[in-house]
């Protein structure tokens, strides 16, 4: 592995805790939920759901953009804007049911589902705009063609793409529990 | 990315002498500059935070004292808490590893030489930030671990629990990017020839700590910005009164808490696991015991948080499940221990400065390790836990552990970093006042928790004895200030006159010693070939050299 | 009572954490006597010197690293049945029983309520000797911590997570407790005190407690009577007999008859209750009683009354 891969993964290491606490916060008041609105009350899984097929499928995308950039053909920078998009649209689902849990007054003072609701997909949402960043940066690099292909470079982009791995892979995890286990 | 980046940066440093000196300080990427900064950043909250230190026995050194009000002492205690755990001893653990680690393992820098002054100036932000409060309305007044719901905004009215919040997140922050920095370091830099059994044991030591701290850090900063949603969002995660659970608060904070003694304790062993083998002469006792111990206490230190709650009351069953667990992570300690001692037999013990700090450090961490064993039992921790035997407790390991061990490490690697040696007789000085100043301030403590003291009190009853004790104690702390005014000079008319050093003035083994002192910019002109754990051992005694001997042995 | 109080014990609980603390404290002793000997031994006997032969290159045994693995492990064992044969006595477990006192820690001071008289006192609680009473342990702010070292363990009183401890003295006498968790500005002063009298004087105690003052007719004990009901005193303490019963501050009906005032920052006389009425804060900085700016006249008449309060 080399120098920058395993940095981002130790890096992700470190993220992953950082969630997994998130995420017993959130259980915790799950089980003990007090007053207030609470997710089964104030979520919308169906609508969320959707986006989130959105940030799956950007994973792929974002699988063949890398797959095409080893094999050298310029279909990389499609397969990039396409991740972009893709990612790009999660973000606005997210952002569209933060204001809509606002307009019906669930802020993250409300209830502790709120707090550790909005604490939980509130910093997923950060890691997904710092990914997308960070994506804009090797489409932009790999659109003006200085993006080459030597092993720092694949590494960077390589790096990049175990990053948004990540990301995803804990929407997965963040979806199953707040969205599909309230309505089970 | 960075690494040709910050070559080539430095090449253009040293093409351009004008800006060598503040700026080539403050623009630095090169290790040992950072290193250095490190250094002094943690050495001026030293500062700050025995000023604190100073201020808090001169109130308890009599009952009923008024030298400050009962809310500053309490922002006393917090700051000194936070500042010595998170602003001195990380830092400047943090310090001697950047300088030392890319040395050690034969490499010109580190992984990453710009995000490693990074780490540097975010956790000095988060340091400044911290001391900022005490200017805009109060310094954090809730303790060092800011136990919930005393550190709600009903209960705590200033800003400073809020600063408390930003500013570790910046020490959690840089302190994290350094742990992936060294690990990287260590994990792909190494020069050919070191594979991971041949890794001094300050770099094995050093990588199980980034682990720790890897996996560390995440637990304090979820915890902060759940207690940062109650203080600003007016959330009530920890506040029981709307719901939240105060207990939660301190199972986080001990998930982090306790493995964060480690990592405070981790590079301390580090340190005189290096020191110890030099002046006696001989190698490590049982190498592969001393590292393997250390992997056991990484994994270990997850499991033992709880044994800070045994006065919450969460059942029999619960305390003793930790209570066990605590007990266990005393054996592979206790390894340590008697392998540094039994390092010490069959030696030529030279007792320079560095040695006198390291073998202090074995007694005076067996003091703290074994009243830690008695904290262990989980009904005398029933007794004893928030009393002054727990304040003795923890600066028998923070500071007879790890700060004697800091001070062995600078006198012992001082010499590569300044290119002159620390005066030994001034040294010789330090090292006696400390010792006795140490003791003299914390061992009457235990007596005191047994005696009933709580910890965090500013005056207490006129009761027989306790008068007594605590002026003991307090004069003992202005002893200590004595001593670091020793070593302060001892630092500054050794960097005007001290004896040059030259590469090797210990005939230590590891790569650092291989190159000038202080190195250059590029670190090595050529390293020396590894072929075992000692290599300029190796190359000393050639027909001696370590592989030869084990091989001669396995015959 | 003070002195080293940990091995002080006056009930069979704190007797059994104190036995357990003596063996403990030997083994350990010997453990650091032992450690301390090998590090002298090798400091005297390998040290430097001009005639000293040149160190041995030895890299280990791995029989000594198996002895001194096994054997801290066998000692450790042998203190973890300690503990665990040590642990019920420690801290009897409850059972199904009903509390006989009901502790609840506030910004600085205890209330100790009778749930079975109904009794209501603060920062002093009397107990009979060589009885075991149930203690409920709750906060009604932030986290205390209860704590009477000679007569049982410490337990934390913890907002919405309430706890028990049995407590029990087997001689009289006044046995000193204090908060021993940080609780904010005035954590110092939270202490209290225990009472252990024989059952005859203990339930004359708390038939005292339980009947309301006589009321004051005439004199300066009447005015001070006036003055409590005209300023804001009965908005945070209550006096039975007397409307409105907040418990915010310590119940005042049984004030005069407490040897502590201001929990534990001075004693209850009447001139440490003037300097208390008059300016709270030279006794106890940064309490939470405000001071009224109330005239000499005005606090002795109040002393005067609440010195009635027995």
């Amino acid at each position: 592995m080399s120098k920058s891969k395993l940095a981002v993964s130790l890096f992700i290491l470190s993220e992953a805790n950082f969630f997994a606490l998130l995420i017993i916060a959130y259980l915790y008041f799950h089980a003990y939920p007090g007053e207030g609105p609470t997710a089964a009350t104030s979520l919308n899984a169906y609508r969320t759901g959707i986006f989130s097929i959105f940030l799956f499928a950007s994973s792929a995308t974002m699988m063949l953009a890398s797959r095409s950039y080893r094999a050298k053909s310029s279909a990389a920078f499609g397969w990039l804007i396409a991740t972009l998009v893709l990612g790009g649209i999660f973000l606005f689902g997210q952002v569209r049911e933060y204001m809509e849990l606002y307009a019906s007054g669930v802020t993250a003072n409300r209830s502790l589902f709120a707090t550790t609701f909005f604490t939980l997909t509130g910093f997923h949402g950060l890691h997904v705009a710092v990914g997308l960043l960070a994506i804009a940066a090797i489409t932009i690099l790999t659109g003006v063609g200085t993006l080459g292909t030597s092993a720092r470079e694949a590494d960077a982009f390589g790096s990049v793409e175990i990053y948004w791995h990540f990301v995803d892979g804990v929407w997965v995890v963040i979806f199953t529990i707040v969205y599909l286990w309230a309505f089970l | 990315m960075s690494d040709i980046a910050a070559s080539d940066r430095i090449a253009e440093l040293e093409a351009n002498p004008e800006r060598i000196g503040f700026l080539s300080w403050v623009a630095s990427v090169d290790h040992k500059q950072i290193g250095i900064m490190y250094m002094l950043s943690a050495l001026f909250f030293f500062g700050l935070g025995g000023l604190e230190a100073l201020i808090i026995r001169a109130q308890l050194a009599m009952p009923g004292n008024h030298i400050v009000t009962p809310d500053t002492f309490n922002q006393l205690f917090s700051m000194h808490g936070t500042t010595m755990i998170f602003l001195v001893v990380m830092p400047v653990l943090a310090g001697l590893t950047a300088y030392v680690i890319p040395l050690m393992v034969g490499a010109r820098d580190v992984a990453f030489p710009r995000l490693n002054a990074f780490s540097f100036w975010v956790q000095l932000f988060g340091g400044v930030l911290l001391y900022f409060s005490f200017v805009a309305g109060g310094a954090p007044n809730a303790g060092w671990f800011s136990y919930a719901p005393l550190s709600e905004p009903a209960y705590s009215f200033n800003n400073g629990v809020t600063y408390w919040i930003l500013g570790l997140a910046g020490v959690g922050v840089g302190s994290l990017a350094g742990a992936i920095n060294m690990a990287v370091t260590i994990l792909k830099l190494r020069v050919p020839g070191m594979t991971i059994r041949r890794l001094p044991l300050f770099c094995w030591m050093t990588l199980v700590n980034s682990f720790l701290m890897i996996f560390a850090l995440p637990v304090i900063n979820a915890a902060l910005v759940l207690l940062l949603a109650d203080r600003l969002l007016n959330a009530h995660i920890f506040t029981p009164a709307f719901g939240g659970s105060a207990i939660l608060w301190q199972h986080y904070f001990w998930g982090f808490g306790h493995p964060e003694v480690y990592i405070m304790i981790l590079p301390a062993f580090a340190i005189i696991s290096e020191v110890i083998p030099v002046f006696a002469g001989k190698p490590i006792y049982g190498y592969e015991f001393v590292a393997g111990s250390t992997v056991a206490i990484a994994f270990m230190s997850f499991a033992v948080w709880a044994h800070h709650m045994f006065a919450v009351g969460l059942g029999h069953l619960f305390d003793l499940f930790f209570g066990i667990s605590t007990m266990a992570i005393a054996v592979p300690t206790g390894i340590k221990i008697f392998n540094w001692t039994a390092t010490l037999y069959q030696g030529r013990l030279r007792f320079t400065t560095a040695m006198k700090f390291a073998v202090a450090f074995i007694v005076m961490f067996t003091i703290g390790g074994l009243s830690g064993v008695s904290f262990a039992v989980v009904p005398l921790d029933w007794q004893l836990t928030d009393t002054y035997y727990l304040v003795a407790h923890l600066h028998y390991v923070l500071f007879g552990g790890a700060i004697f061990a800091i001070f062995a490490g600078i006198y012992y690697w001082f010499p590569k970093m300044s290119g002159r040696m620390l005066d030994e007789r001034v040294g010789n000085w330090h090292f006696w006042i400390t010792f006795i100043g140490f003791n003299l301030t914390f061992l009457v403590q235990h007596l005191l928790g047994m005696m009933g003291m709580p910890r965090r009190v500013f005056t207490y009853p006129d009761w027989p004895w306790w008068m007594t004790l605590n002026m003991i104690s307090t004069i003992g702390a202005f002893v200590l200030l004595i001593s670091v005014i020793v070593f302060l000079w001892n630092i500054v008319s050794s960097l005007n006159h001290g004896e040059i050093a030259g590469d090797n003035p210990w005939d230590a083994w590891t790569l650092e010693w291989a190159t000038s002192s202080p190195p250059p910019v590029e670190n090595f002109d050529l390293v020396p070939p590894v072929h075992g754990r000692r290599p300029l051992w190796d190359l000393k005694h050639p027909e001696r050299a370590d592989e030869l001997v084990a091989a001669a042995a396995g015959k | 009572m003070t002195g080293v109080v940990t091995l002080n014990p006056f009930s069979p609980q704190a007797a059994a954490i104190s036995h357990l603390f003596i063996a403990i404290l030997i083994i350990l002793g010997g453990i650091f006597l032992l450690v301390t000997a090998l590090v002298i031994v090798a400091i005297i006997r390998y040290r430097d010197r001009p005639d000293a032969p040149e160190a041995r290159q030895v890299f280990g045994s791995h029989r000594l690293e198996i002895a001194w693995t096994v054997a801290p492990i066998l000692l450790l064992a042998l203190i973890a049945v300690f503990m665990i044969r040590a642990i019920e006595a420690s801290d009897p477990p409850v059972g199904d029983e009903h509390p006989d006192i009901r502790v609840t820690g506030h910004q600085w001071w205890w209330e100790a309520q009778y749930p079975s008289s109904g009794a209501l006192v603060a920062n002093e609680i009397h107990i009979p000797v060589g009885k075991s009473l149930l203690v409920e342990v709750d906060s009604a702010d932030v986290i205390h911590d209860f704590w009477v070292p000679e007569l049982a363990r410490k337990i934390d009183a913890i907002p919405g997570h309430v706890n028990h401890v049995w407590i029990r003295a087997d001689r009289p006498g006044v046995y000193q407790g204090v908060c021993a968790e940080f609780c904010g500005a005035e954590h110092t002063w939270m202490r209290l005190i225990v009472v252990a009298e024989p059952q005859a004087d203990f339930d004359a105690w708390q038939s005292a407690q339980l009947t309301n003052p006589p009321t004051p007719k005439e004199g300066m004990e009447a005015r001070g009577l006036q003055l409590v009901k005209d300023q804001t005193c009965l908005n945070c303490h209550a006096i039975s007999g007397l409307p409105g019963h907040k418990n915010i501050g310590p119940d005042l009906t049984h004030i005069a008859g407490r040897q502590i005032l201001a929990g534990g920052a001075a004693s209850n006389t009447p001139e440490n209750l003037f300097r208390w009425l008059k300016d709270p804060a030279s006794i106890k900085p940064e309490s939470h009683m405000p001071n009224f700016q109330l005239s000499d006249d005005s606090v002795h008449a109040l002393v005067a009354y609440m010195e009635t309060l027995k």
